[in-house]
């Protein structure tokens, strides 16, 4: 794709990029009206998308088969309304049902796929050795993996006091989740630096320092 | 009245002065790559062995849970990865679960050359966007045509050639998500765990970390982010957006890093008196 050759693409890129320098404003300079403008406008314009998407896609998911004779799909139409009571203090407790129905088949459908994944398969990983001619650094991340995970939860055994034969155990734990949560921390300032980067690839690619 | 020295002057630095040195150093990397070395992860090359042993006409879905704002973190991998799905000739129907993912997938047909030598709807397809959660991707995985009746175009799926054949996850040989959230989650508890479907994650950085334990006994590849974008591009022989970005970032964690440690040598500094 080279740089835009249409009215509506230039004027589309343009706009893109007032609107991301007005967002910009703000921590690079201060708020102020155009800050506020572009959020609001961003804002409306999301919510104004995912409105049409929405609608668009219970029209064809219920409405759709509905109409066509399959008159059972009157009751998640029905359960969809009954979410709308939520917004009326006196009939609140109607949009309990939806809710309920929908969290209990959320969570009875993630149960019958949990313990493989997010129990079994993670204690065997756990204490499974690197293969024969690992190097070293395998050898080090099963180590610690083994040993850290077993002074992690040592930290949560808050039915006993941490203290005596429990005292550095649950100290050293309190560590391996720290820098559990630090290297968390760690990809979370990746990932915003690498969305900023997109930024300034764009400014530069609107005003034709670097192809699009 | 004690002098100020050039430590109470660092500890005072205005925050905008570091936001703009760091957008003026993001830039830098684009006008003029550095080209930095980027390791490989044994994440991403087994996701690219897993890939390679697809067959001629073997069907993939690609799940598209990352919107246009996360483009420099996922889009170079979905790039990548549907370069190495034409080339094992691969059918491939794109979907997703957000409301911008139909420009995330046009993104990425401009992107792959391998596109123009295919026919939409016989060699891929993009189904459209799909809401619901994990109960959806239940549903997806026992009966794809409950969800999806037409394209994203409004073609309807019974006169789409690559869709003959394809109504659930036993008709799909590999899923692949591409996350900011928790998407690949629900592929794993309802199409890996009861279909056997080997799946992949091509997420955000922001949540390597957190599918690191499924590799490799429950997912058989994965990589994070920019970072994991320029490991495929580089595996795959054809550098691209990522390998840019990783400079990018590059340079601006540098910037990170010494602003770190001049600002706890000031508080020590200062701390001493």
């Amino acid at each position: 794709m080279g740089y835009p050759t249409t009215i509506d693409g230039i004027l589309g890129i343009w706009t893109a990029l007032a609107l991301m320098l007005f967002v910009y404003s703000y921590p690079l300079f201060k708020e102020n009206q155009l800050f506020r403008f572009a959020e609001h406008f961003f804002i409306g314009l999301s919510l104004a998308i995912a409105a049409i998407i929405s609608i668009q896609t219970t029209i064809r998911l219920a409405i759709t088969p509905l109409m066509a004779g399959k008159i059972y799909y009157i009751i998640p139409i029905l359960l969809g309304f009954m979410m709308y009571f939520i917004l009326h203090r006196d009939y609140r407790w109607i949009s309990r049902y939806p809710i309920a129905i929908l969290v209990g088949s959320s969570i009875g459908l993630g149960m019958r796929g949990t313990i493989i994944p997010n129990i079994l398969s993670q204690i065997i990983a756990t204490i499974t050795p690197p293969k024969a001619g690992a190097v070293a650094l395998s050898w080090f991340n099963f180590v610690y993996i083994g040993i850290g995970t077993i002074l992690a939860v040592m930290y949560f055994l808050l039915t006993f006091e941490h203290r005596g034969p429990l005292l550095y155990p649950t100290r050293l734990g309190r560590w391996i989740i720290m820098i559990g949560l630090g290297a968390y921390y760690g990809n979370t300032v990746l990932f915003r630096m690498a969305m900023l980067s997109g930024r300034a690839q764009f400014l530069l690619q609107v005003l034709g320092l670097v192809p699009f | 009245m004690s002098q100020e020295t050039i430590w109470d002057r660092l500890q005072r630095i205005d925050r905008r002065v570091i936001y703009w040195l760091l957008f003026i150093l993001l830039m830098i990397p684009f006008i003029r790559p550095l080209g930095l070395p980027v390791s490989i992860s044994p994440q991403a090359i087994s996701l690219v062995e897993g890939l390679r042993k697809l067959k001629e006409g073997d069907v993939v879905v690609v799940n598209i849970s990352s919107g246009v704002s996360a483009w420099p973190e996922c889009l170079p991998s979905l790039v990548a990865v549907s370069k190495v799905l034409i080339q094992q000739k691969a059918k491939i129907i794109y979907w997703t679960s957000f409301v911008d993912g139909h420009m995330t997938f046009e993104k990425i047909v401009e992107k792959v050359p391998g596109f123009r030598g295919l026919t939409y709807g016989v060699d891929y397809v993009h189904l459209g966007f799909y809401t619901g959660a994990e109960p959806t991707v239940a549903q997806l995985a026992t009966n794809i045509r409950a969800i999806f009746t037409t394209d994203y175009k409004g073609t309807p799926i019974d006169q789409l050639p690559i869709m003959k054949g394809v109504n659930s996850a036993k008709d799909v040989k590999m899923v692949i998500s591409s996350d900011t959230g928790d998407y690949c989650d629900y592929y794993i508890r309802q199409w890996r765990i009861p279909y056997g479907v080997p799946t992949a994650e091509i997420g955000i950085a922001m949540i390597f970390s957190q599918y690191q334990p499924y590799w490799p006994e429950i997912i058989f590849g994965m990589t994070g982010g920019a970072r994991g974008g320029a490991e495929l591009e580089k595996l795959i022989g054809e550098l691209g957006d990522a390998t840019v970005t990783m400079d990018a970032i590059n340079t601006s964690h540098l910037l990170v890093i010494v602003a770190v440690i001049l600002a706890n040598i000031g508080y020590a500094a200062t701390r001493r008196r």
